[in-house]
């Protein structure tokens, strides 16, 4: 004990620096978001919700594609296919007049996105023809795919295909006829592939080309680009995907707005009054929460009723907001019942505050956080509703554009292309995901706080 | 310590605890809630830890009996023997012959501390069944008999009901029942009568001190009631910021207090007594941080007698005799301070 | 507890009232006579309507006489199909949907319990992860997503194995019922998990536990006696609205799978503006839901000692 000194034993002056409690103190907010700052997956989710609404709300300001207009060349086109298309000379009509060399079925001439043309000689034993287009090969179970004409004599053997041809590959078969009109056994297949063109008045209408007198026939040109593809009537993905997006999101976020702001208003109310009132209209809302919520749903749909024009986006909303209020109303009046039982509240009584003065003070800022959670909660489900009944075809009309609505179209085609409902599908549910997340990361870095105060 | 070790005779201490120390991760950082301590119990005796809330005494016990969790609780060092082998760090399987069998447990409150979906005689019964092998039969009739021992009226109909038809005072008679069924050899309470009336109480207390009586079984009392403590324990131990700060017999650390902690507990104290009768005095602040638990004594900056040295240096132990020790620079022979109101060994 | 009951059924009566009359005031608020618009209807369907409901006459009039129908347990006759009766049409198609979402309701309950379990037992550690990150994905993908991505994998599985072993669409077996009921229940069973687990840990880290560790019960054994039972209340007690959002979501699977159920029926009811049989799934389907949400109640009520004392 030789290195203790006399001076170690001097009484200790500045006592309060020595040690004790040296953490500053954090309001409530101040704590709730450095928790949430810590959890990762709600800070990822806080800033997926910030892209989202940036492409609802910037994307079209950048993307300046009319979601509306069709591209009849680029029909259910998947992202990143080749676009380039020959210049050709404008349609003119073909009669099969000239005869062509070769045997059995044939194309006139080059096959194009215009016309394919096919001419073949009369098959044995046959009083007709029928000519047929697939998208496969003709195989063992004689699956020749659509009807496309019918001749009852063996002197037309030549035929005009125009029916909404893309590029890519179609089988054409021509089948030998009986007499009734009964298919007949033997048949001919051949294997075309359709090349894209386009014509140079197309061309500029379109305003693929700035000056038309550049453009020659032959010559190659590039489509109109769609980063995202075009759904089955041409429309470019990622214009309606915005468009979508911002009849989704008001739908998703805005009916949670408006009916957790009544359900407040309506619980805070019945707490506050409490008595006969209170019992009356929390029975009130356990009827409402007992009315089948999507039945329910449906119903205000029809009996509010969609004009000629009309989006239906906003007897949707009206829909939710009166069916989905409960749930808020009954939380904050528990709150509200809770929170006017508390010393605190009492306290602040005796020292005279007025009732406005506790609202304001006390109520508002303790209630603030379960409703805020409630909110990030009650979106995800908003949006889910909003794609439920566009998918069973009680939500927003079309041409009116949401995810659920054109998931409800992509669903449809999902086996050839299914970028048409991947795309919805994926931002429904990347935006459900941010906010559940988001949610569960409020509840905590909030209820983390409540508890701590035990 | 080692002094009064080697001075007993060669059988083994019933229970011996070195140097424990605990930690937990919290979002804040890690916290040392125990720092190293030592304590030691032997059949029939009654061993109370003394302390404010958060001092660590509940940590203690809990960490002996492997009950914090883990994750993210986390024993740092020490040692705790049973009859010279040591508990600490076995695996569950042997810790099952300890817990409930060797070493019987019950806890502050009452209320939570039963499964509100089973009944009493059922949770009774269960560590007979566990460890004893009885059938179910058997174990709830023991489980009847248990209640009676501890004192509740119409046992048998009482078996049958759950926790939520029992009063505080009757759920910690129970929680005796249970934690006195395998006739283990030590009892440990965790402060077990905080959260009951006053009345009962006395009664819980009373219950523990006949039952040990009866079994000679050892008791290991955690509270921070000075009145409990002078009514059940034989030896003390009080604690501050997660160490021991003072050790003794109840008669040594009651009336010849050696450290300023427990000096303050005392004044703080209600009494009874007309010639002690003074004003109530808090200990004024508050325990220090335990994230960065201060490099000298931990009561520093609350005590009223704080030297320069107190802040930068943990005190040695001062041996006020055999088995009394304080954990205060006051005791150095150095020191030119010796408060009237303290016990110094030269006083003798 | 008969008491209870008795009071629950007697407020579930009038929870049905007041879904029937909202029923009806919605439907009546509906733009233009329903009976002009429609193109299905022959004149003796109209006139046996106009007769049956006193289309003619006043509002309260009607309304009196849509509730004594209904409470003669009378739904009305099909707009669109002649002389067919509501009552039959439930009567058909309802037990298609019943099975189905019971099916659904067992498949979301005991997964839920069982994966909600294992999560918080193995909380942070990897089954919690992969767990997890499933039930994330089950409950951010919208249903029919999920159901259409089904039907595409049956394909594929019977395309690889060469043979039907999985019916993609329709009814009738029990091979027919899994997958859609599957489909059906995996949203709820993921709420259900997330409800479990944190059910289930709070009760991990709860004193009783602790008091059970302390008397030396080995884990499997608290497992089941002290955690499970405990943890599994708070399931129980939403199983009644998990009962109505899986009934309801029956819709989709029902249009996907092409399963003749109540639900396709109301959809498509709904798309031909037929009022009555609108009317009637919505009181049924209601009725059904509040008897359903007062069953579960009653029968928590035995698993709960606290309650079922009071």
């Amino acid at each position: 004990m030789s290195d203790i000194a006399p001076i170690d034993f001097a009484p200790l002056i500045e006592q309060q620096e020595a040690h004790g409690l040296s953490r500053p103190s954090l309001s409530y907010w101040q704590d709730a978001w450095i928790r949430l700052k810590a959890n990762k997956r709600a800070l990822v989710s806080l800033y997926l919700v910030i892209g989202l609404l940036l492409f609802t709300l910037a994307g079209p300001l950048i993307w300046r594609v009319d979601s509306a207009i069709q591209d009849l060349d680029q029909v259910s086109q998947p992202p990143g296919t080749n676009r380039s298309a020959l210049v050709v000379d404008d349609y003119k009509p073909w009669f099969g007049d000239q005869f062509l060399a070769g045997a059995g079925l044939r194309l006139a001439e080059e096959a194009t996105s215009q016309a394919v043309r096919v001419q073949w000689d009369a098959l044995p034993g046959a009083s007709g023809h029928r000519v047929y287009r697939n998208l496969f090969p003709v195989g063992e179970e004689r699956a020749y795919g659509i009807p496309l004409a019918e001749f009852f004599d063996v002197n037309t053997l030549h035929f005009e295909d125009r029916l909404d041809l893309k590029r890519g590959r179609y089988y054409y078969s021509v089948v030998a006829l009986g007499d009734r009109g009964e298919l007949l056994d033997n048949f001919e297949m051949i294997e075309v592939d359709v090349q894209r063109v386009t014509t140079i008045a197309e061309a500029l209408e379109r305003g693929l080309v700035d000056d038309g007198s550049e453009l020659l026939v032959g010559d190659q040109i590039d489509l109109s680009w769609h980063p995202l593809g075009t759904d089955y009537l041409g429309r470019d993905m990622l214009a309606r995907l915005m468009a979508g997006a911002q009849v989704s999101l008001f739908i998703g976020i805005g009916a949670p707005f408006l009916f957790v702001l009544f359900g407040v208003v309506f619980g805070s109310m019945a707490g506050f009054i409490g008595g006969k009132t209170d019992q009356l209209m929390m029975r009130f809302a356990d009827f409402v929460v007992a009315l089948p919520f999507l039945l329910f749903m449906i119903l205000f749909k029809i009996a509010f009723g969609i004009g000629p024009g009309e989006s239906g986006v906003f007897p949707m909303l009206v829909a939710l907001v009166l069916l989905a209020w409960p749930a808020t109303a009954r939380l904050v009046r528990g709150q509200i019942l809770q929170i006017r039982e508390q010393g605190y509240i009492h306290a602040s009584q005796l020292l005279g505050a007025k009732t406005s003065y506790l609202i304001l003070r006390h109520m508002i800022p303790n209630t603030l956080g379960v409703v805020l959670v409630t909110i990030t909660f009650a979106i995800p489900s908003a949006i889910f509703t909003e794609a439920f009944l566009s998918f069973i075809g009680m939500g927003v009309a079309p041409p009116t554009p949401s995810w659920g609505s054109m998931s409800n179209e992509g669903i449809k085609t999902m086996l050839i292309t299914p970028h048409e409902l991947i795309f919805p599908a994926l931002f429904i549910s990347i935006t459900v995901l941010a906010f559940n997340l988001l949610g569960d990361g409020l509840r905590d870095a909030l209820d983390a706080r409540m508890r701590n105060t035990e | 310590m080692s002094e009064t070790a080697l001075a007993k005779d060669t059988a083994p201490v019933l229970l011996e605890v070195e140097n424990l120390a605990v930690e937990f991760d919290t979002y804040g950082g890690i916290v040392k809630a125990v720092r190293g301590v030592d304590f030691k119990v032997d059949h029939g005796e009654t061993l109370a830890i003394v302390g404010e809330s958060g001092c660590g005494k509940s940590v203690t016990v809990q960490a002996m009996m492997g009950l914090i969790p883990m994750p993210p609780g986390r024993i740092t060092s020490g040692s705790a023997r049973l009859r010279g082998s040591e508990v600490l760090g076995r695996n569950r399987l042997n810790s099952k012959e300890i817990r409930g069998a060797e070493i019987g447990m019950i806890f502050q409150d009452p209320m939570t501390s039963l499964n509100p979906t089973m009944t009493i005689g059922d949770q009774i019964a269960e560590p007979l069944q566990v460890h004893k092998g009885y059938s179910y039969r058997q174990a709830f009739n023991e489980a009847i008999r248990l209640l009676g021992i501890s004192k509740i009226p119409e046992a048998a109909r009482r078996a049958k009901q759950y926790p939520f038809e029992f009063s505080g005072g009757m759920l910690q008679r129970a929680m005796i029942a249970m934690a006195i069924s395998c006739k283990p050899s030590i009892l440990i309470a965790d402060e077990p009568t905080t959260a009951l009336d006053v009345t009962i109480q006395a009664q819980i207390l009373d219950l523990m001190q006949d039952l040990q009586k009866e079994t000679g079984m050892a008791i290991i009392l955690i509270t921070h009631d000075l009145g409990v403590v002078a009514r059940m324990a034989d030896e003390v131990a009080v604690m501050y910021a997660g160490k021991i700060v003072e050790h003794g017999s109840v008669d040594d650390v009651f009336y010849r207090s050696a450290h300023p902690y427990t000096l303050g507990l005392k004044k703080a104290m209600p009494t009874n007594d007309p010639s002690l009768q003074h004003k109530l005095l808090p200990i004024e602040g508050s325990p220090p941080d335990l994230f960065a638990p201060p490099p000298g004594c931990g009561y520093c900056a609350r005590c009223p007698y704080a030297m320069q040295l107190c802040n930068v240096r943990h005190p040695d132990d001062f041996f006020l005799k055999e088995t009394h020790f304080s954990r205060c620079w006051l005791h150095h022979a150095d020191s030119p301070n010796k408060p009237q109101e303290l016990y110094f060994r030269d006083k003798e | 507890m008969l008491l209870y009951t008795i009071k629950r059924l007697l407020q579930g009566i009038i929870t049905v009232w007041f879904i029937a009359t909202a029923t009806f005031f919605a439907m009546h608020n509906v733009p233009g006579d329903p009976l002009i618009n429609d193109r299905a209807m022959t004149a003796t369907t109209r006139a046996n309507l106009e007769a049956k409901y006193g289309l003619d006459q006043p509002v309260v009039t009607q309304y009196v006489i849509y509730l004594r129908n209904l409470v003669q347990g009378d739904f009305g006759i099909s707009f669109t199909q002649e002389n067919r009766e509501v009552n039959d049409i439930i009567r058909e198609h309802f037990p298609v949907s019943a099975i189905l979402g019971i099916l659904a309701v067992m498949f979301a309950t005991v997964g839920g319990v069982l994966f909600g379990a294992l999560t918080a037992i193995y909380r942070n550690r990897l089954p919690d992860y992969v767990i997890m990150f499933v039930v994330i994905l089950s409950i951010s993908v919208p249903s029919f997503v999920i159901a259409a991505l089904s039907q595409l994998s049956l394909v594929s599985l019977n395309n690889v194995v060469g043979r039907t072993v999985l019916p993609v669409a329709g009814w009738g077996t029990i091979q027919h019922m899994l997958v859609p009921a599957m489909v059906l229940g995996l949203g709820t069973m993921a709420y259900l998990t997330r409800l479990m687990r944190s059910s289930m840990l709070e009760i991990i880290s709860s004193d009783f536990v602790r008091t059970a560790k302390s008397k030396g019960v080995p884990p499997a054994r608290i497992f089941a006696r002290h955690q499970l039972r405990n943890a599994i209340m708070p399931v129980i007690t939403v199983l009644g609205p998990a009962i109505a959002a899986i009934t309801t979501g029956g819709f989709v699977v029902e249009l996907v799978f092409a399963i003749p159920g109540l639900g396709r029926y109301f959809v498509q009811a709904v798309q031909q503006l037929d009022y009555t049989v609108i009317m009637g799934t919505t009181v049924f389907y209601g009725a059904f839901l509040v008897f359903m949400v007062i069953v579960v109640d009653v029968l928590y009520g035995f698993i709960d000692p606290r309650v079922r004392m009071e």
